[in-house]
């Protein structure tokens, strides 16, 4: 039940009832006067009548005006909260830092909001610390990072080791090189996340992206015998930034390569549809159930764990995917019948 | 050929140096962005291998303060920061190349000789290497009268590492050359490809030209 009829219930009882102890008192006086007036016993009936006449003319208008009133004035009241609930509930990581629009007349609402813009403001500080962190660790971490690659290249060229020694040095070098991936992807999610990335918009021709796309990922996906199939590309063009979209592609059908079975399929389409670029890759791999299939996007988020090694990557390809979809004032979407098909759609807006 | 390291991390710098000595250039190191300006202007350099986070004065302000004086010493920037934007910034601001870290060395010193060849690059239509040719005109492949059938990207790759023969290409170097991507695709786009011209250009011929340096690149030569 809402306050405002909460509210309205009881001042309604506590009109009826004042109402009451005003008809009763009224009674009693009457009674008495007649009493007094007529030195004889009071007619009861009489004295009742009496008091109705002068209680119910003006004594139900004025209930009814009081409810009006009392529940004009609720609301009246309750306006602002339900402006504070509107204006709380459009509040998301994005935009902690603008400030709900205050009262300044000093009253219990107009120091919620005070508070509430703290908060924010306290909630926006500690997102600015997780980010500047991101970005400072990844940044942190590439020194060394640079400094064991180097001194391992050069222990490599210089001292005389064994072939079997020299094959350890080089997985140690890959997997730097993989750990470098990492975290140049964590760098460009946390400037993301921060507002730091411009995008160079321009007016992009996406079908001659996706067609040279398709062209790379029916070499990538070669070595498992998986077929790629352009399955229809409407000439289209949109605005947006080149090398960010090339990425998109590029992470979406390396995916759609890398999570497939042998010998699987991969198609794409790309058509108009509504005002929008849509862009559907689907796979035949094992999928995701459905539970798992809202955190998709997540960063570092690996469907199957047992079999998360066997598939090489960093984990924040669908993220990126993601990213600059949103950036682009697109959507994204993943569906997965597991072990049948799993398809990602993109939908772009088509200036 | 006569380079200046400014890079603060000493063990990096180390390394560079090595690895550039070793190679034969000769090299100066300064640790600091404005020691760095006095040394280009008392020493004449022909190639500057410039970090971008450096103390004294960053590496993008040396490298605007150099340009401003019309000094046109090549220079190589190199950034932990890795990202798109600097990237251009360092490119518009004046830099001849930009190479994120962490880098492989070969990759590092294969771009610093290309500093010193910058401009003379042979721009001739003919490319040949050992018995392999490549006519850029007519877009045509070929190898002991043999042709090959190439793809689009897979004829740009073999032109980029035949105009850079006996040379380490970096997969970078490949993937920015060859791709135009400016981010690291985080495939194995480049080996897959390689793989498959070395198919086409090595199979059943001797001696093989497409070789793999491992943890560093591809080289083709004889």
């Amino acid at each position: 039940m809402k306050i405002r009829t909460r509210l309205t219930l009881w001042y309604a009882t506590i009109l009826i009832v004042s109402l009451a102890i005003i008809g009763v008192g009224t009674y009693q006086e009457i009674a008495e006067q007649m009493e007094h007036r007529h030195l004889r016993h009071p007619i009861w009936e009489e004295a009742f009548d009496e008091t109705s006449e002068m209680i119910f003319p003006v004594g139900l208008p004025a209930i009814f005006l009081g409810l009006l009133g009392g529940w004009w004035i609720t609301r009246k009241a309750l306006a602002p909260v339900t402006a504070l609930t509107r204006a709380v509930e459009s509040v998301n990581d994005g935009n902690l830092r603008e400030q709900l629009q205050r009262s300044g007349n000093g009253d219990e609402l107009d120091r919620l909001t005070e508070v509430f813009n703290d908060m924010k403001a306290r909630l926006d500080g500690s997102f600015q610390r997780i980010r500047e962190f991101t970005l400072h660790a990844s940044h942190e971490l590439k020194t060394p990072l640079t400094v064991i690659r180097g001194e391992l290249e050069t222990a490599l060229r210089e001292e005389n080791f064994t072939p079997a020694q020299k094959e350890r040095l080089v997985s140690q070098i890959d997997e730097i090189e993989r750990l470098a991936k990492i975290v140049d992807g964590l760098t460009l999610l946390a400037k993301a996340d921060a507002g730091q990335v411009k995008l160079k918009f321009e007016p992009v021709r996406l079908d001659d992206l996706v067609r040279e796309n398709v062209a790379d990922a029916k070499i990538l996906a070669q070595p498992q015998n998986i077929n790629v199939d352009l399955r229809g590309c409407d000439e289209l063009t949109i605005s947006g930034d080149r090398h960010r979209l090339r990425q998109l592609l590029l992470n979406l059908t390396d995916n759609a390569i890398k999570y497939n079975r042998p010998d699987g399929s991969v198609a794409i389409s790309l058509e108009r549809n509504n005002g929008f670029a849509e862009l559907k890759i689907e796979n035949t791999g094992a999928g995701l159930v459905p539970e798992l299939q809202p955190r998709v996007f997540d960063r570092f988020f690996r469907g199957d764990s047992s079999h998360s090694n066997a598939v090489d990557g960093c984990g924040l390809g669908l993220s990126i995917a993601q990213w600059i979809a949103l950036a682009h004032r697109g959507t994204i979407e993943f569906a997965s019948e597991p072990n049948k098909q799993t398809i990602v759609t993109v939908r772009l807006p088509n200036s | 050929m006569r380079v200046l390291i400014v890079e603060d991390e000493k063990k990096t710098a180390s390394f560079i140096r090595k690895a550039l000595q070793s190679e034969g250039f000769a090299v100066d190191v300064c640790h600091r962005g404005d020691d760095a300006l006095t040394a280009v202007t008392t020493t004449p350099f022909d190639g500057v291998v410039l970090d971008i986070m450096l103390p004294g004065r960053d590496g993008l302000s040396v490298l605007r303060q150099l340009r401003e004086r019309n000094d046109h010493t090549p220079v190589l920037l190199l950034s932990a920061r890795g990202e798109v934007n600097e990237r251009v910034e360092g490119l518009n601001a004046g830099a001849d190349d930009y190479l994120p870290k962490p880098f492989a060395i070969a990759e590092l010193v294969a771009r610093v000789r290309a500093l010193g060849r910058r401009g003379a690059e042979s721009k001739s239509p003919l490319l040949r290497v050992g018995d392999l040719t490549l006519d850029t005109m007519l877009h045509r492949a070929q190898r002991g009268g043999k042709f090959f059938d190439l793809t689009a990207r897979e004829f740009r790759l073999l032109e980029f590492l035949m105009r850079s023969a006996g040379r380490i290409c970096g997969r970078m170097s490949i993937i920015e050359k060859v791709w135009d991507y400016d981010f690291d695709p985080g495939t194995n786009l480049v080996d897959v490809y390689v793989k498959r011209l070395r198919e086409k250009i090595d199979e059943g011929f001797e001696p093989k030209l497409l070789h793999t340096v491992r943890g560093a690149g591809y080289v083709l030569k004889e």
